[in-house]
C-alpha cells in the first residue's frame, strides 16, 4: 500500500508545500501592499513603477519565472564574475511564487482601497491626520473587509501553484507524487491520494476564511 | 465686524478641475466668531470653495490665509492647520469600522493631543452635548442619519477647532432629522465658533448667519447680512435664485 510505505514522506512533502506557500504568501503580502500603495498614490513615478511591476509579472507564466530565477539568475550572476552563486529550490521557489502572487495581491489590495468611499480619507485628513495615518487607520482596515474573499482565493491559488515548482526539483507534494508513481507504477492511487491531500487542506482553509469574513462585519 | 480679528483671508482664489474653471476669482475675509452662510445654485462652486478652506481641494491660484498662515504655501504643515479647522460633510463620513466613541477619540489620541482617558472623557462630554451618550459603543451603521451627523460634529469638536466648516450638513437627512442637527449647530453659534456653512436651509441662514454670501458661476455675486440679502437682494441673479428657493 502506498499510504503505509510512503505515509511519512507524504506528510513531509505536504509540510514542504505548506512551508513554501506560507513563505511566499508572507512576502507576497508585503510586495502587494508596497506596489498597491504605489498605484493608488498620486505620484506619477511610483504609479509607473507599480503598473510596470504588476503588468510585467502577470505577463509571464509562473513556470517561466521559476526557471528564470532558478537557472537564469545564477547564470547571470556568474557572468558578472561571481562564482559559486546558487539559489536553493526553496529560495528560488519562494521568490518566484512571492513575485507572482504579489502582483495579483497588489491588484486585490488596490481594488480594496479604491472600494472605500473617498469621503473616508477626506474626513480623516480634515481632522489633521496625515495621508499615511489615514491610510493605515481608516482606509486599509475597511479595504481589508472587501479584500478578504479575494485574498483567500489568492491564497488557494498560490497553494496550488506550489505544484508548478516541482519542475525545479523542490520536494513538495506533486514532486513526491512523480517519484511514487514512478517507483510503484500505481498512477491512479498515487495521484488520487495527492489530489485528496491538496483538497483537504484547501477546503479547511476556505472554511476558516468564511469564519473570518463573518467576524469582520462591524455591526452590520 | 470691523473691530474683530480676521480669521480667514481669501485673496483671488481660483480652482480648476482640468479645463473646468470652478472658482474664478474669490476674495473674502471671514472674521473671528462670524457665521458665514454660502448659498447658490448647484455648480456655483460653493462646496469647492469650502473645501479649499482646509485644502481638501488644492487651490489652483490665489492665497488663503488662516490665522496668519498661508495654507496655499507648500511649506505650510497643512495637517497642523487642519487640527484647528473642523469639517462636517453631507454624507457624514463616520468611520464604519469604529464605534461612535472610537470615531471621536481617533484623531486626538493619534495626534497625541490627548491621552486615551482624556480623549474618552472629552468624547463622552461631547456625546452628552449632542444628546447621544447612550450610543457611545454603537457602530455608525446602527444610527439614524441625524444621529450620524451629530456624531460627526462631535468628532470634529474633539480636536477643539476654532473654525468649523459645514458642507451641506442636512442635505442627506430625512426632513424630520434636520432640526436636531441644526439645533447642535445653533449651540455652536451661541458659543462663538467661527463657522462657514454651505446649506439650502434658508431658515437657518436667516436665523443665525452674520453674513450670507451668494455665489454663482465661480464668483461671489452678492453678500451681506441675511435681512439684506433675503429681503432686499440687489443683483438680478440673486433675485432669480431666491425666487426659486423661497
Amino acid at each position: 500500500m502506498i499510504i503505509e510505505k510512503y505515509g511519512s514522506m507524504l506528510m513531509q512533502a505536504l509540510g514542504k508545500t505548506l512551508l513554501l506557500t506560507l513563505l511566499s504568501l508572507f512576502f507576497a503580502m508585503i510586495i502587494g501592499l508596497i506596489f498597491s500603495l504605489m498605484n493608488v498614490g498620486k505620484n506619477r513615478f511610483f504609479n509607473f513603477i507599480g503598473t510596470a511591476y504588476v503588468d510585467g509579472v502577470r505577463g509571464v507564466p509562473l513556470i517561466v519565472l521559476a526557471y528564470f530565477i532558478y537557472f537564469g539568475v545564477p547564470a547571470g550572476v556568474k557572468m558578472m564574475g561571481v562564482q559559486d552563486f546558487r539559489l536553493s529550490a526553496l529560495q528560488a521557489g519562494t521568490i518566484a511564487l512571492a513575485m507572482n502572487c504579489g502582483a495579483y495581491m497588489a491588484e486585490i489590495i488596490r481594488a480594496g482601497i479604491e472600494s472605500v468611499d473617498k469621503g473616508q480619507m477626506e474626513a480623516s485628513r480634515s481632522l489633521g491626520l496625515s495621508y499615511a495615518k489615514s491610510m493605515r487607520l481608516v482606509v486599509l482596515p475597511q479595504a481589508i473587509r472587501t479584500m478578504v474573499p479575494s485574498i483567500i482565493n489568492q491564497f488557494i491559488i498560490t497553494l496550488k501553484d506550489t505544484s508548478i515548482l516541482s519542475v525545479i526539483g523542490f520536494p513538495e507534494l506533486t514532486n513526491l507524487g512523480k517519484t511514487i508513481s514512478g517507483n510503484t507504477f500505481k498512477s491512479l492511487e498515487t495521484w488520487a491520494i495527492i489530489g485528496i491531500m491538496y483538497m483537504i487542506v484547501i477546503v479547511t482553509l476556505s472554511k476558516v476564511a468564511k469564519r473570518i469574513e463573518r467576524r469582520i462585519n462591524f455591526g452590520r | 465686524m470691523a473691530d474683530k480679528k480676521i480669521k480667514i483671508h481669501v485673496e483671488n482664489l481660483k480652482k480648476n478641475f482640468g479645463k473646468l474653471e470652478v472658482l474664478k476669482d474669490i476674495s473674502i475675509d471671514i472674521f473671528e466668531g462670524e457665521v458665514v452662510v454660502l448659498i447658490g445654485p448647484s455648480g456655483s462652486g460653493k462646496s469647492t470653495f469650502l473645501r479649499c478652506l482646509n485644502q481638501l481641494e488644492v487651490a489652483t491660484d490665489g492665497k488663503i490665509i488662516v490665522d496668519g498662515k498661508d495654507i496655499t504655501d507648500k511649506h505650510t504643515d497643512i495637517n497642523k492647520v487642519r487640527e484647528n479647522i473642523g469639517m462636517v460633510f453631507q454624507h457624514f463620513n463616520l468611520f464604519p469600522h469604529k464605534t461612535v466613541l472610537e470615531n471621536i477619540m481617533l484623531a486626538p489620541v493619534e495626534l497625541k493631543i490627548m491621552t486615551k482617558p482624556e480623549a474618552k472623557e472629552k468624547g463622552m462630554q461631547l456625546l452628552r452635548r449632542v444628546g447621544l451618550d447612550s450610543k457611545a459603543d454603537a457602530y455608525p451603521a446602527q444610527l439614524s442619519g441625524g444621529q450620524k451627523q451629530r456624531i460627526a460634529i462631535a468628532r470634529s469638536l474633539a480636536m477643539n477647532p476654532d473654525i468649523m466648516l459645514f458642507d451641506e450638513p442636512t442635505s442627506a437627512l430625512d426632513p424630520e432629522m434636520v432640526g436636531e442637527v441644526l439645533a447642535v449647530m445653533k449651540e455652536l453659534v451661541a458659543d462663538g465658533m467661527t463657522m462657514v456653512v454651505v446649506t439650502h436651509e434658508i431658515g437657518f441662514a436667516k436665523e443665525v448667519a452674520d453674513r450670507v454670501v451668494f455665489m454663482d458661476g465661480g464668483y461671489i455675486v452678492e453678500q451681506g447680512p441675511p435681512q439684506e440679502i433675503f429681503v432686499n437682494p440687489k443683483e438680478p441673479r440673486t433675485i432669480d435664485f431666491l425666487n426659486k428657493v423661497l
